[in-house]
């Protein structure tokens, strides 16, 4: 019990030292999973190219890599979303598989245990309802009524298992972030009756959780592996890799760029990796901007996961914000828009200091706001006149009614500008294709000329002619003054389109890239290797 | 037989949508989508009470009644009332909400008003504005509620119509206020101008009001933006909530007004009438309404259509002999009815059907 390890109660009285067969480092690893030369082709890509992983049993190995690596893929061909090209094999334990056969249900016959990020746990059940979903109730045989003393039973061992500290009377969404992840992994668990008999995949877990809440969450993964529990763990954050991982596969344009063992994981060597050369030593330049064509300067704005944002815009000048998931780099772009105030911290415009209580507030000293989510900006059921006019309706409004011949004229003029393909003005908005109708939403707001236009994954979901145009609309904007941030998970669209990039992370800017340096792997760089809890020297030089 | 008449109409329509999706040019999906069936979709509802009225007037067992100018201005002046009910639930369901407090809302004013005239001896005019207040009153509740707390309109406002139901009953002690009510509200509520009746020149003036708001005006717009996409809504700048509030406002003051209307038609305030039922036939008149004209929205001329579609086609089936309880039974068809269309045409509407 001191010895705490998963499923150690039948198999392994002395988890800690019985697990021969599965140490790591062993003259003669045993593999409890391996991919061997699995490619996979999707039209106009190649996601995975010839990959072989091999994974010891008992270890936590990492799959590391940047977005569009090719780590999804595997995984989802791993549980059978999708099949690989033929070729390939995936050998788990003693069962080995064509990598183009896989399905969920040889996935879970084999012990494959996906935990995916958004855990698919229902908060407002229990947690040993939680526990029970999916695997079936105990019931009463006679009138099919739950018994709830034996799922109590059974939830109250498995917990025990996996040494999970809840009552299983708790409603989950009432536990800490970690709690529920560890819920999710027990649920997934429960029915191996060995650890060292399948494997834990997890992807990308820790996305979601505050710092605290990981270190709980790793000592339970550290815990599991010395039980004999083989983990994959998807992620693209470095620091986590360096902490827990006993090796580490680093994927690269769908290829395997390097297995290491822990010791050989230095962070620089991984970034190398990852980007696939080696490291430039220069940290990132950054200076204060200065000048009169200065149209924006943000100090200190902190709020939110926002700790001490200061930057400063140009007029006539594309600006994008690099960073992870929960760096906060959305934020910037809410607050700046008037969606939620600021704790702390000052907005300059023009030289004066602004703080807007409300969107129309913002709206009126020329901001403008494309959301990431099309959800969060489409008006479906209306027509794409009525889209295209949402930001200026009063602009319409003259001798007591709407004229809505000239709003009419104005939106056939708009679908000429911004190249929107529609039959006419009149069209229902949610028959456009997603590439149009996000070139309505950019319309809507270039057509009031903003200062300063906020994007938000602005071609997310649209088809590469329709990224194109966008990017060319927003170029005359800005050719015409209009000053652009944008955000965006895609790197090489933001070197493509910025004049200059700033990194943040976790709520700070670590680093400025500009002009002719910026390019796609020195960006992942920047984004991967920054420094999560020091402050950076480059902050405090953006400091006035 | 006149609902069957309605859904022979409408499912064509709703059936060969796909037949349209499978276009080429897949942008043009719905905009290229034959005129001809959008202009049939839009006028199906003003034909079927064109057919209502030839219908009842030919056959032999209703012809004599049913096509007479008395039978006309009753049925006119009988479903003014609903009428009014339906221009008020009109704004919440413009700005995606629901009121069904409407019916207990007018329960109550008519009892404010006639109260007011009977026992206090409140000059008319102010008497109306009571009533009207109240309701307004009673709709600034409803949309706190809702717009600033966040709660379900529909729960919302079924709980205040339970609220106002109950204080009816308490109040008047289930005994209808006969006395003391002005007799120029009386004569409003019966005469004729032009062989019209009075109220429904009321209706009018009230519906053009409500159209012109909801279609000529950015406040109209901004309610359809908001019961389109709410989210959406603010980021383009607009106060949601006070959107919302100012719907459930507008809504309580119809409601009062239509409490006015209930004691003129009826010269009486009578504690049952004024009610749930009222407000069903209500909200189906609107998701009727919205089958037609502007298909996909609610409007002000398809609820106004859909109301005497209900007032007469019911009363051409009452004329036949059929009992009293048809009218429920025709409002809840409707209504069930309406409801599927809408869904969908909107579903069509949205690309997915």
């Amino acid at each position: 019990m001191e010895d705490p390890g998963v499923g150690a109660s039948d198999a392994h009285p002395h988890a800690g030292d019985s697990a021969s067969s599965v140490a790591p480092g062993a003259s003669a690893p045993a593999f409890a999973l391996r991919v061997a030369h699995v490619s996979k082709n999707f039209p106009g890509t190649r996601a995975l190219d010839d990959v072989s992983v091999e994974v010891i049993g008992g270890t936590i190995h990492c799959l590391l890599g940047a977005n569009g690596s090719g780590k999804s893929s595997l995984i989802k061909i791993l549980a059978g979303v999708y099949q690989a090209d033929p070729g390939g094999t995936v050998t788990v334990g003693s069962h080995t598989l064509d990598a183009d056969r896989t399905s969920p249900a040889w996935a879970r016959s084999v012990g494959l245990h996906f935990v995916h990020q958004d855990l698919a746990i229902f908060t407002s059940l229990s947690v040993a309802e939680n526990l029970a979903i999916g695997r079936g109730f105990p019931t009463n045989p006679l009138t099919k009524a739950v018994r709830w003393r034996a799922l109590g039973r059974h939830a109250r061992t498995v917990l025990e298992r996996f040494h999970v500290d809840v009552d299983p009377k708790r409603l989950v969404g009432d536990l800490r972030p970690a709690g529920r992840t560890m819920v999710a992994i027990a649920r997934a668990l429960q029915d191996q009756s060995d650890a060292s008999e399948g494997v834990l995949i997890l992807d990308e877990p820790t996305v979601a959780l505050p710092a605290v809440e990981v270190d709980v969450l790793f000592d339970a993964l550290k815990r599991y592996a010395k039980a004999g529990q083989t983990i994959v763990y998807v992620t693209h954050r470095l620091e986590e890799v360096t902490r827990i991982a006993d090796r580490v596969t680093v994927l690269r344009d769908g290829q395997v760029a390097a297995t290491l063992e822990s010791v050989e994981a230095t962070k620089e060597r991984l970034v190398e990796l990852i980007v696939g050369r080696a490291l430039d030593h220069e940290a990132a330049t950054s200076s204060t901007l200065g000048g009169e064509d200065l149209v924006l300067e943000v100090s200190e704005l902190s709020g939110g996961p926002l700790r001490g944002v200061s930057f400063g815009l140009r007029r006539g000048e594309v600006l994008g914000i690099a960073g992870l998931v929960g760096s906060g780099r959305t934020s910037i772009l809410t607050t700046l828009f008037g969606l939620q105030p600021p704790a702390f911290g000052t907005v300059k415009l023009n030289g004066e200091i602004v703080s807007f209580s409300s969107i129309d507030a913002a709206m009126d000293a020329g901001f403008g706001f494309v959301p990431e989510d099309r959800s969060e900006s489409a008006f479906v059921t209306m027509s794409l006149k009525e889209n295209l006019s949402a930001a200026e309706v009063s602009k319409y409004w003259r001798g007591m009614r709407m004229r809505e011949r000239a709003e009419a004229t104005d939106a056939r003029q708009s679908i000429v500008d911004f190249s929107i393909k529609a039959v006419s003005e009149r069209q229902p908005f949610a028959t456009l294709s997603g590439g149009n109708q996000q070139k309505a939403i950019v319309a809507r707001w270039l057509r009031r000329q903003p200062k300063i236009l906020l994007l938000d994954e602005p071609t997310q979901g649209v088809d590469v002619e329709a990224r194109a145009e966008i990017y060319r609309l927003v170029r005359e904007a800005v050719a015409s003054g209009t000053s652009v941030l944008v955000v965006t998970a895609d790197l090489e669209e933001l070197a493509r389109v910025s004049d200059r990039v700033v990194v943040l992370t976790q709520g700070r800017i670590s680093g400025e890239v500009r002009g002719p340096e910026i390019d796609p792997s020195r960006l992942t760089e920047l984004v991967l290797s920054a420094a999560p809890d020091s402050r950076g020297p480059q902050l405090e030089a953006s400091r006035p | 037989m006149t609902v069957e008449e309605t859904i022979g109409t409408g499912q064509p329509a709703g059936t060969t949508a796909p037949a349209g999706t499978g276009a080429n040019r897949t942008d043009a999906r719905a905009g290229g989508q034959s005129t001809l069936l959008y202009n049939a979709e839009r006028f199906a509802l003003p034909a079927i009470l064109i057919l209502v009225l030839i219908f009842f007037s030919l056959w032999g067992k209703t012809g004599n009644l049913f096509a007479t100018s008395i039978n006309f201005q009753e049925v006119g002046s009988d479903y003014v009332y609903i009428g009014m009910l339906a221009l008020a639930s009109l704004l919440p369901l413009v700005c995606g909400e629901f009121d069904f407090s409407v019916g207990s809302n007018a329960g109550f004013t008519q009892i404010v008003v006639a109260t007011a005239m009977a026992r206090f001896h409140v000059p008319l005019p102010f008497a109306i504005m009571l009533a009207i207040a109240f309701g307004a009153a009673i709709g600034l509740g409803n949309g706190n509620t809702v717009a600033r707390v966040g709660v379900n309109s529909l729960i919302v406002t079924l709980g205040t119509s339970g609220v106002l139901l109950g204080v009816v009953e308490w109040y008047t002690g289930a005994q209808s206020i006969n006395n003391g009510i002005s007799s120029k509200l009386l004569s409003f509520g019966s005469e004729n101008t032009l062989g019209i009746p009075d109220m429904v020149f009321l209706l009018l003036g009230v519906a053009l009001i409500v159209y012109y708001v909801i279609q000529h005006t950015p406040y109209g717009r901004y309610l359809t933006s908001v019961g389109s996409n709410a989210r959406a809504a603010r980021l383009v700048g607009l106060r949601v909530d006070r959107l919302k509030l100012s719907a459930f406002v507008l809504a309580g003051a119809l409601a009062g007004l239509a409490g006015v209307l209930l004691v003129a038609k009826n010269g009486s305030a009578t504690p049952e009438a004024g009610n749930v039922t009222d407000t069903l036939q209500a909200l189906a008149a609107c998701y009727l309404g919205a089958t037609s004209i502007r298909p996909g929205r609610f409007n002000v001329l398809g609820a106004m259509l859909a109301v005497y579609f209900i007032g007469f086609s019911v009363s051409g089936l009452a004329i036949a002999g059929v009992q009293s309880w048809i009218s429920q039974v025709f409002s809840g068809a409707a209504l069930f009815i309406a409801v599927v269309l809408s869904t969908v045409i909107g579903r069509r509407r949205a690309g997915i059907g």
